[in-house]
């Protein structure tokens, strides 16, 4: 990543005498750096306020949803800034071209990128502001700059005595310019990146204080609630609106693309409406698929096509009819929902040529795109007030809340909140796709000579890229919405990014075998599918990882072993497979009634390694111990890093265990936590994580710990009962 | 129908149906958003506060099942400005991630130290295994309520109920 100083930092005055400044992150280079309020086109860029009563705040472009941006991207700023993190006040970024995530153009959070697209701009603003401090103190006892230091949210004078507030600083500070850049500090001065310290949410969140989607409130609130056809795509035909009208305290019924919307003056009324509503559905376009026939339709696929060549080394076909023993195996996941702790809810408000929506959103600029949709607004008339979110994991990335929120809002013109119950929130879904794995390897006695991975499901960008592509152009007028998302789709891996999102994690195959061929076979079901925490690596890393230690076995070799001598060349996959080993006392006896199993999985740039040990207890699988080494590069807050490795095992251990979502001729079967069931407190194994030091570029946290528990905990199943599972869910019947 | 109830030490009325859920009557009435919709069905634990000390799934209580009651919420565990020492442990620990569940976690944990002041870890898990966290906070929760075990609390089943 390359940045221009000139573009970089853009310096004014702002009221009240603070110093505002505004900062280009980069890859949006081209795009105007500038806003210009009285066209009201552009917003203002990520900006940095130092008020001249000493009130710091900070615009935080990424999201909160647990994953911890609220401390981890203030502690940026702050290291270089020379304040306390906690003397930094975050607010929530508005929409604007300039808090785009780089790596992907759009204002979202996802994809654990966070730290590492931050990590540059971010310092460089706290560093370019503190010089700027430090020149107009120099300036007041005309001084040398050089010979100021700052500390603590003061600028001291030379003679180490003397020293200013950057609040008093201020002012005088917006009119200094920098003529060179600001070099950053040197790790070894640093006092809070890489140190232990808490969270910056953690006093909101402890006292119920924390505003979530769900708890804003406005003047005049009413609620809304959406009742939705039971099988996706399917129309309102008729319903009894008389009826539901004359509920007590029901206000409005009607209508939406999406369902049927009441809207009552108190929650509780629109979902006792809701019982009394009856609804007649148009199945014309609706799906009547079931789980079964996806995976028979998803075979026949894979028959049908060998698929798109997405990595080919040396020659796959000729290494299997050269091979004593070509070993083959076909892997299964289910659709898997999210169960964000928070359902979906979003707050609108549709007064007169704009609408203000407020949501706990992962892409502000794709619920502006989604709530212009539904009015008669274009992008630039929505105003998005992002909340905290009380979870994400990629369900809140897709704007169908907020376009729903936003479509009774333009009914009703008055500030309304519309809340999914669980069941809805369950049922309605987009889900990670139900995917299929054909794996071949051919074996020449214990050597692996060639590697075969067929990949066979649909990709996201079908589905994401309805409102992805218009956000991208926010001045496109709307008709052109639909050919965006066309062109989108048609320009995949020319003008847009290439979707990896069924590949990824199988093309970066890490050992080290001479032929590979790795394909994916594209077929959509027309089930709603969308990104789920680790995405594409949440099940290529089960086939991959799972298909090596059966291959492992069948080489008569130590799984362990095994994949070390394919990882010559490879120090960082090898560090952590060996401190985990070490970790996890590999070699030491396993205790009766359990077995040990391991998987080694890069995602997002971190090198994962875990060793689980588990059992099966009372006809229920039992996780007894995960010992996890991981290597993200330079780590900016340990113990959330920790913390986000340990709920990614969590995560990954509710889906091994527990999750399924079935469609019975296009019904989703599953509705609430009971026959969706998340891991609970007395399930929650003995886990240790274990962070190899490093000075790298940070790479992400919040996804990686998911994907190789899923195939360890397989494999330590399989080493116990010597039954290979190649679906999941895993299940204790052996 | 008139209803009133003691929420945090005060009496409040009310003018709802009495089979509205008092979690939605926490919320929208009185404006105590710190306990949180999860699922509606007492599955996950979010919703959690105290009925006359004991802890209630608020999702699926109604209203008139708390009037007469003391109802004591996330909002209601401090005293004198000071935090509960669990709200204290689950700051310094870190707890929250998303945060969400918190409110419920901390609840059921007041409810646990107010009646057994010195819990082992399993009668922790015990107490804490209705509250579903989807971040998975739990290890974090299990240290930040065994910090606190065995400490004198300000908070006890004496003075709630």
């Amino acid at each position: 990543m390359t940045m221009n100083r000139r573009d970089f930092l853009k310096v004014g005055a702002g009221t009240s005498g603070s110093l505002m400044l505004a900062l280009s992150l980069p890859g949006c280079s081209g795009m105007p750096t500038g806003y210009t309020p009285e066209t009201g086109k552009w917003k203002p860029d990520a900006w940095l306020e130092i008020t001249d009563n000493d009130k710091i705040h900070f615009t935080l472009a990424r999201v909160e949803m647990g994953q911890g941006t609220y401390t981890g991207l203030t502690t940026l700023i702050a290291e270089e800034l020379e304040v306390d993190p906690e003397a930094i006040t975050p607010r929530f970024a508005p929409v604007a071209p300039e808090y785009r995530n780089p790596f992907y153009k759009l204002q979202l959070t996802g994809g654990s990128t966070s730290i590492s697209s931050s990590w540059e701009p971010l310092r460089r603003a706290g560093a370019s502001a503190r010089q700027m401090l430090i020149l107009a103190a120099a300036s007041v006892w005309q001084v040398e700059a050089a010979e100021c230091v700052a500390r603590q949210g003061h600028v001291y004078h030379p003679n180490g005595q003397d020293s200013m507030r950057y609040g008093q600083l201020a002012e005088l500070a917006s009119k200094q310019s920098i003529r060179d850049e600001v070099p950053l500090k040197p790790a070894a001065e640093w006092k809070y990146i890489g140190k232990q310290h808490g969270r910056l949410d953690a006093r909101a969140k402890s006292t119920g204080n924390a505003v979530y989607g769900i708890d804003v409130e406005l003047p005049g609130m009413v609620y809304g609630v959406v009742s939705r056809p039971p099988r996706y795509g399917a129309r309102v035909r008729t319903f009894n609106e008389e009826e539901v009208r004359t509920m007590p305290g029901v206000l409005d019924v009607f209508a939406i693309e999406r369902g049927v919307a009441i809207v009552a003056d108190k929650y509780w009324r629109a979902r006792k409406a809701q019982e009394a509503l009856k609804a007649e559905w148009d199945n014309e376009d609706a799906l009547s698929v079931s789980t079964d026939e996806v995976f028979a339709s998803y075979r026949r696929a894979a028959d049908d096509d060998p698929g798109d060549s997405e990595r080919s080394e040396g020659d796959y076909e000729a290494a299997a009819g050269n091979a004593e023993k070509v070993f083959e195996a076909e892997y299964s996941q289910p659709y898997l929902a999210h169960a964000t702790l928070e359902p979906m809810n979003a707050t609108a408000w549709y007064r007169e040529n704009r609408i203000e929506v407020w949501a706990p959103t992962q892409a502000p600029d794709l619920g502006r795109i989604a709530a212009a949709r539904v009015t008669d607004l274009s992008p630039g008339d929505v105003t998005i007030n992002t909340t905290f979110l009380g979870g994400g994991f990629g369900r809140r990335l897709t704007q169908d809340y907020v376009e729903e929120a936003a479509a009774v809002a333009y009914r009703v013109k008055k500030p309304v909140k519309v809340i999914w119950s669980r069941e809805e929130d369950t049922q309605h879904d987009l889900y990670r796709p139900a995917m299929l794995h054909r794996m071949q390897a051919g074996l020449d006695g214990n050597r692996l000579t060639g590697w075969h991975h067929q990949i066979v499901g649909p990709q996201l960008l079908t589905w994401y890229v309805r409102n992805a592509a218009p956000a991208q152009y926010p001045w496109a007028p709307k008709f052109m919405y639909g050919t965006l998302g066309k062109i989108g789709l048609l320009a995949e891996g020319v003008a847009t990014p290439k979707d990896m999102s069924a590949i990824e994690g199988a093309i970066e195959y890490p050992y080290n075998v001479d032929n590979i061929d790795i394909r994916h076979t594209h077929t959509d079901p027309g089930i709603p599918v969308t990104f789920w925490r680790s995405v594409g690596y949440s099940h290529n890393g089960f086939a991959v990882e799972t298909f090596m230690d059966e291959l492992a076995y069948e080489a008569g070799e130590d799984p362990y072993q095994f994949r070390r001598k394919l990882l010559a060349g490879q120090p960082r996959h090898l560090e952590v497979l060996d401190r985990a080993v070490s970790i996890a006392d590999w070699d030491s006896p396993v205790p009766e009634g359990r077995g040990r199993g391991i998987a080694l999985f890069k995602s997002f740039g971190t090198f994962v390694a875990q060793v689980v040990e588990a059992g099966v207890e009372n006809g229920k699988i039992k996780v007894y111990k995960v010992a996890c080494v991981l290597d993200c590069g330079q780590v900016v807050n340990p113990r959330i890093v920790e913390d986000q490795i340990e709920g990614g095992i969590v995560f990954g251990l509710t889906a091994a265990i527990y999750g399924e979502i079935n469609f019975d001729k296009g019904k989703v079967r599953q509705s609430n936590f009971h026959d969706y069931q998340l891991m609970r407190q007395f399930e929650l194994p003995e886990v240790t994580v274990d962070i190899v030091e490093s000075t790298e570029a940070p790479t992400g946290v919040g996804e990686p710990g998911v994907p190789p528990v899923i195939p360890a905990l397989g494999n330590a199943l399989y080493a116990l009962t010597g039954k290979r599972q190649r679906r999941l869910p895993l299940t204790a019947d052996v | 129908m008139a209803l009133s109830l003691t929420v945090n030490g005060e009496q409040q009325s009310l003018d709802i149906e009495g089979d509205t859920p008092l979690l939605w009557v926490l919320r929208d009435e009185l404006g105590l958003k710190g306990t949180k919709f999860g699922c509606g069905a007492g599955l996950c634990g979010a919703c959690t506060v105290h009925l006359n000390g004991e802890p209630v799934r608020s999702c699926s209580t109604s209203v008139e099942a708390a009037v007469g009651g003391e109802i004591t919420t996330i909002e209601g565990l401090a005293e004198d400005g000071q935090l509960h020492p669990l709200q204290e442990a689950w700051i310094a620990h870190g707890v929250p991630q998303c945060g969400y569940c918190q409110s419920g976690q901390i609840m059921s944990a007041a409810h646990l130290l107010a009646t057994n002041p010195a819990p082992v870890r399993d009668d922790i898990v015990a107490a804490m295994t209705g509250n579903l966290c989807r971040c998975g906070t739990y290890s974090r929760i299990i240290a930040a309520v065994e910090s606190v075990a065995g400490e004198s609390l300000a908070y006890d089943a004496a003075e709630e109920s």
